[in-house]
């Protein structure tokens, strides 16, 4: 990457245009102006975030101020202590927690499972190949499609209003994810590395266990923590299947008290900034991971 | 020696015929799980879309698809799908191509300019709700509160709250959030162009905006077609920002067809016509992704 840089530098420096006084002091230019649009560009991204965590910080007074108090307030834990402690939202949290990793668990073992058997071998009639993308296909669905129908099944199931309805569902939705991006990582390993193994005497789950997973550790770590990104962040099914205090993800208890009639911001934002935290820590974790992740 | 070898053989022969089972069970599980949980829905909602009336009374009819043609509402959230769907996919795509193309050079900051530019995108869509909601309420927000510290009379601009302003207003937090992913897939792409063809240009003497023209966007037409897939199909199936943004409304003013399948199914509780809307939904976006893949196809082709 940075050899490729150098010579474009190198061809930079060598084109007419960019010779003499006038040239170099339009390269300035034009570095500056770029900084500027990427300076605004990070202020429009950042600013609104930036808002909310003040709100949460903020008492009622400084809330409401006009013209808005960006900096000059007053800080307080109080919409914090309330959220958590007299509010629910503790118990929200707790659920998605539970539902998250749970479902991050169950979908990593089978997906990581049938990626191996799919990257690994030639089943007749090109079964494998036709299996691979029949199980890509499950995941262009819109969530709504299967919203409604998941929701009389979980009823008929008397699972509504439960965790295991969600981590159920969690499972499912991961799933073609870790399959596709396992059956990736695994296919960029020469199979001499299990055959060896297994000539020593390994059985082939042996080989697997002992010497791909180590060498694909990295790449199943953030497979996890897109998994773990998706079942925190999912909102429609969650809506859908959970309406009791004791069954609510974050998401779905945020929701309900943003379409009350009385809005709580402090409360709200301050269950926001909880609900964010997570996640923007997974998301840079993973970052060398996020186009091949998010293409899929 | 020999022995040795005859046990090596007899051992891979074992391993060879318990293969032959193995890749099965391991990926028994996983066709399960995605049978039960996503195959046998759609034939549940192929089921009910096709009945009317309930438990005994249930009778087999097309009377949902039919009702589908004449239903304005429906008419209505699609056309909010189809605008909030273009007017979305257009500035993400020239915006996130604009920022990808400033970071595509080395600069110092690079890093850091990228990953806080990714932020917005990783926002869970509830939370995206909740910061919108504080930026946009017309009494205390922050943009109000901006303009009027400009002395701009914000009385008319009630953002989420206006019928007028409803839908840019829900548009406009969708090009936010998601503008990140477009510059982040056209930032892979253009960092994966080959340098020679750059020093073609150069060689020419063409000019930067040439170059980009004839070089730069041939060659990452790849990334944007899968970059403008991607985004489309989330598009067209949009629901969590504007739920919590404006439930649909005011009115019926920025619901789109994922919010009023919802609403025919949680509110109104007529499971069958609500199964109905959603094939066109399946049906409209499998249509958008077939088109996407085959341009895809004829550029890998050519």
């Amino acid at each position: 990457m940075s050899e490729r840089y150098a010579a474009r530098k190198v061809a930079k420096s060598q084109s007419p245009a960019k010779q003499g006084r006038p040239g170099a002091t339009r390269t300035r230019l034009a570095r500056w102006s770029k900084y500027v649009l990427l300076s605004a560009a990070v202020l429009a991204a950042v600013t609104p975030v930036y808002w909310m965590v003040t709100i949460s910080l903020k008492s009622e007074v400084d809330q409401f101020a006009s013209p808005p108090r960006w900096f000059a307030f007053t800080p307080t834990l109080a919409h914090y202590y309330d959220a958590f402690f007299t509010r629910s939202f503790a118990k929200y949290l707790t659920t998605s927690l539970t539902v998250a990793g749970l479902s991050t668990i169950c979908a990593v073992t089978l997906g990581t499972l049938a990626a191996y058997g799919l990257a690994r071998f030639k089943l007749r009639g090109k079964l494998d190949q036709r299996l691979s993308l029949w199980i890509l296909s499950t995941r262009m669905f819109p969530p709504i499609v299967t919203a409604v129908p998941l929701f009389l099944m979980m009823r008929d199931l008397r699972l509504l209003n439960t965790i295991t309805s969600l981590v159920i569902v969690y499972t499912a939705l991961n799933l073609p994810f870790v399959v596709w991006m396992m059956r990736g990582f695994f296919r960029e390993l020469p199979r001499e590395l299990e055959e060896a193994a297994m000539v020593d005497g390994d059985s082939r789950l042996g080989a697997l266990v002992r010497v791909i997973l180590p060498l694909v550790t990295p790449g199943l770590a953030a497979t996890a923590v897109f998994c773990l990104i998706v079942s925190w962040n999912e909102f429609l099914l969650a809506l859908v299947l959970t309406q009791t205090d004791a069954s609510m993800t974050l998401p779905v208890g945020i929701a309900g008290r943003v379409t009350q009639y009385e809005i709580k911001w402090g409360v709200m934002s301050a269950a926001g900034v909880v609900a964010m935290i997570p996640i923007l820590a997974f998301a840079m974790a993973v970052q060398r991971y996020l186009v091949r992740g998010l293409s899929l | 020696m020999m022995r040795s070898l005859g046990k090596n053989r007899s051992h891979a022969a074992t391993v060879r015929g318990r293969e032959t089972a193995l890749p099965y069970l391991l990926i028994a599980p996983t066709v399960a799980v995605l049978v039960a949980l996503s195959i046998y829905p759609l034939i549940y909602a192929v089921r009910i879309s096709l009945q009317t009336g309930s438990g005994e009374a249930a009778r087999w009819s097309l009377a949902n698809f039919t009702r589908l043609a004449s239903d304005k509402f429906f008419i209505e959230a699609l056309a909010h799908t189809f605008i909030y769907a273009v007017v979305a996919l257009t500035f993400e795509f020239l915006l996130g191509l604009g920022l990808a193309v400033l970071l595509d050079r080395p600069l110092r900051g690079r890093s850091l300019f990228r990953s806080a530019l990714l932020i917005p995108m990783m926002l869970p869509p509830v939370v995206v709700g909740v910061v919108w909601r504080l930026m946009l309420n017309p009494d205390f927000g922050a943009i109000n509160g901006t303009l009027k510290g400009a002395g701009v009379n914000t009385e008319s601009l009630t953002w989420t709250a206006s019928p007028v302003l409803a839908l840019a207003s829900v548009i406009a937090v969708d090009i936010w959030q998601w503008t990140p992913f477009m510059f982040l897939v056209l930032l892979a792409g253009l960092q994966a162009i080959p340098q020679e063809p750059y020093e073609a240009a150069i060689v020419d003497g063409s000019t930067a905006w040439q170059t980009f023209r004839y070089v730069t966007l041939p060659l990452l037409k790849p990334a944007i077609l899968i970059a403008l897939l991607l985004r489309t199909m989330d598009l067209l199936r949009v629901f969590d920002q504007i739920f919590i943004l404006t439930e649909g409304g005011p009115g019926f003013s920025t619901e789109t067809v994922s919010l009023y399948i919802y609403r025919t199914a949680f509110r109104f509780s007529d499971f069958g016509y609500a199964a109905a809307m959603s094939f066109v939904l399946l049906l409209l976006t499998n249509i958008v992704s077939v088109g996407y893949i085959r341009l895809l196809q004829k550029q890998e082709a050519a």
